[in-house]
């Protein structure tokens, strides 16, 4: 048997026009693609500081 | 395809020729949306489109930037009456993609038809303000909202969906039943739809089962042994044998039904009918009569009054225009005025007025007779008094008494103030006998001459006559 409280819970207001700004404003947007494309530049970022340090590293023993 | 790292075009390698990068993977995530994006497509095309939302979604999980699967969702939305979502997704699109984008083509279809426009905010507004409707608990005021809704945007799915709740909770099955099949005509495979029509079917089921019960009872069957084999015969099979002989004595049967029926119901209808018909006719006519009637007593009753009317005229008419009418006494008068005027002749006047007197009562004359009347007495009235007292108290010496009464009693008609007539008549009263009105006579001497030797002797014979009547 259905509730109608409980069924009714599952209808939200619909977006009104005039709240199609605020609604595009707040799309979040994040995708897979995305989520891969931030990984590689963090990758590549941690790859550059290794290099940064080890650079460091032999200069200092040079030294 | 391009480089998520260079911006290059990718080829079929599984690194970029470019920059060298590895987009093995890239590739299959982007694979991936491509894949739901043919499967939204798929479903959308045979209005799957609850199932067409979930892949486009899923698409742009994967990859946000797939203008294609943003753009069907859009047209998806658009087409379950979501149109404001609709939009949404068309602008993010068009963000992603200015240029050669078919969603700014949907975009300014929308806002170039301002009364589109218009529907749409309404639509939305109704069915938020039929939604807190429900949540109020005022579901008839819902249920209006939502019909309104439906009548601007007939395939707003949400509105279908949510009708249908109300008349489910209502226990509008029937109705409830026909909101949940306009949705499915809409979105063949809206999981809630299915969910509430499930239930509906159910409440609806037991008139179904009772419908197959009898249908299952028509096509039951008749099952006989023979030898080793079951026959199984359906009952309503003619019997071949029989089936001439009864279709004839079922004809005859019906004819003779059918007969009945005619002689007993429809020919007393008839009848009853024609008798009802002719009763009304008859109150019609004598109705009809019964006004006639009224109309020709009215007008004799008008004739009887003016003939009346004319009758009285005519009398009228003959009492001035006859010979003992009004306009001839009014002539005499005219002429005793003319005779007097003229000729002084007291006498001659006198006996046109006597003849005027006779015929006519004075008091019932008009004022102006009796002005005219009452002036020519006044003129000749004491001349003629004195005449004719002259000639009463001649035959009053000639012991003439009713001649004498009679002359005394005009003189005293035409002056009133002729004392001396006035008790010559008593005197001629008393001589002629008649007790009564002499003493009425002499008592109207004392009484209008007072003090007057008239009186005294008034006085003097009412004594005498009283005492000879005591003795």
């Amino acid at each position: 048997m259905i509730n109608f409280e409980e069924e009714l819970k599952k209808f939200h207001p619909s977006t009104e026009v005039e709240e199609i700004q605020d609604c595009i404003y707040n799309h979040n947007a994040t995708d897979i693609a995305g989520v891969f494309e931030q990984m590689f530049a963090h990758k590549e970022e941690m790859q550059q500081m290794q290099q940064m340090q080890m650079q460091a590293e032999q200069e200092m023993m040079g030294g | 395809m391009v480089c998520y790292r260079c911006g290059c075009q990718l080829s079929e390698q599984d690194f970029c020729t470019s920059c060298g990068a590895d987009v093995s993977l890239y590739k299959k995530i982007l694979g991936l949306s491509n894949y739901y994006y043919n499967e939204g497509l798929g479903k959308a095309k045979v209005r799957d489109l609850t199932g067409a939302i979930d892949s486009l979604e899923q698409s742009l999980e994967f990859n946000s930037r797939n203008v294609e699967a943003r753009n069907l969702l859009g047209l998806v939305y658009y087409e379950i009456g979501e149109c404001t979502e609709a939009m949404s997704e068309w602008i993010l699109s068009m963000n992603v993609e200015p240029k050669k984008n078919i969603a700014s083509d949907y975009i300014q279809r929308i806002q170039n038809n301002p009364s589109r426009y218009d529907v749409i905010r309404q639509t939305m507004k109704k069915y938020n303000q039929a939604l807190a409707y429900c949540e109020q608990g005022s579901k008839d005021l819902a249920i209006i909202q939502l019909k309104k809704v439906l009548s601007l945007s007939p395939r707003f799915v949400k509105a279908h969906l949510l009708l249908a709740l109300l008349y489910m909770d209502n226990e509008d099955w029937e109705k409830a039943r026909r909101e949940l099949n306009k949705t499915l005509g809409i979105d063949k495979s809206n999981t809630q739809a299915l969910l509430y029509l499930q239930e509906v079917d159910k409440m609806l089921a037991p008139d179904e089962i009772e419908k197959n019960d009898r249908k299952h009872k028509k096509e039951e069957t008749v099952r006989y042994q023979s030898d080793n084999e079951v026959i199984i015969q359906p009952s309503n099979l003619a019997d071949g044998t029989r089936s001439g002989f009864s279709t004839v004595l079922n004809i005859i049967i019906g004819l003779v039904i059918g007969a009945a029926a005619m002689y007993f119901l429809v020919l007393p209808a008839n009848k009853r009918e024609a008798q009802n018909e002719a009763q009304e006719r008859v109150e019609s006519i004598a109705g009809q009569l019964d006004s006639k009637t009224n109309q020709i007593q009215q007008l004799e009753n008008q004739v009887a009054t003016l003939e009346k009317a004319k009758e009285q005229l005519e009398l009228d008419l003959d009492a001035y225009e006859g010979t003992e009418g009004k306009l001839r006494e009014m002539d005499q008068l005219f002429v005793a005025a003319s005779v007097y005027l003229s000729t002084k002749d007291v006498g001659q006047t006198a006996e046109l007025l006597d003849s005027v007197r006779e015929n006519v009562r004075i008091e019932d004359a008009s004022e102006e007779f009796q002005g005219l009347y009452n002036a020519l007495l006044a003129l000749i009235g004491p001349e003629l008094a004195k005449t004719y007292h002259e000639a009463g108290y001649v035959s009053f010496r000639n012991e003439d008494f009713p001649a004498a009464i009679e002359n005394f009693l005009r003189a005293v008609y035409y002056d009133p103030n002729n004392a001396e007539a006035l008790l010559d008549l008593g005197n001629a009263y008393r001589r002629n006998g008649d007790a009564v009105n002499a003493v009425t006579i002499y008592n109207r001497v004392i009484e209008l001459f007072p003090d007057t030797d008239l009186a005294r002797k008034a006085g003097q014979w009412l004594h005498d006559y009283n005492e000879g009547d005591t003795e």
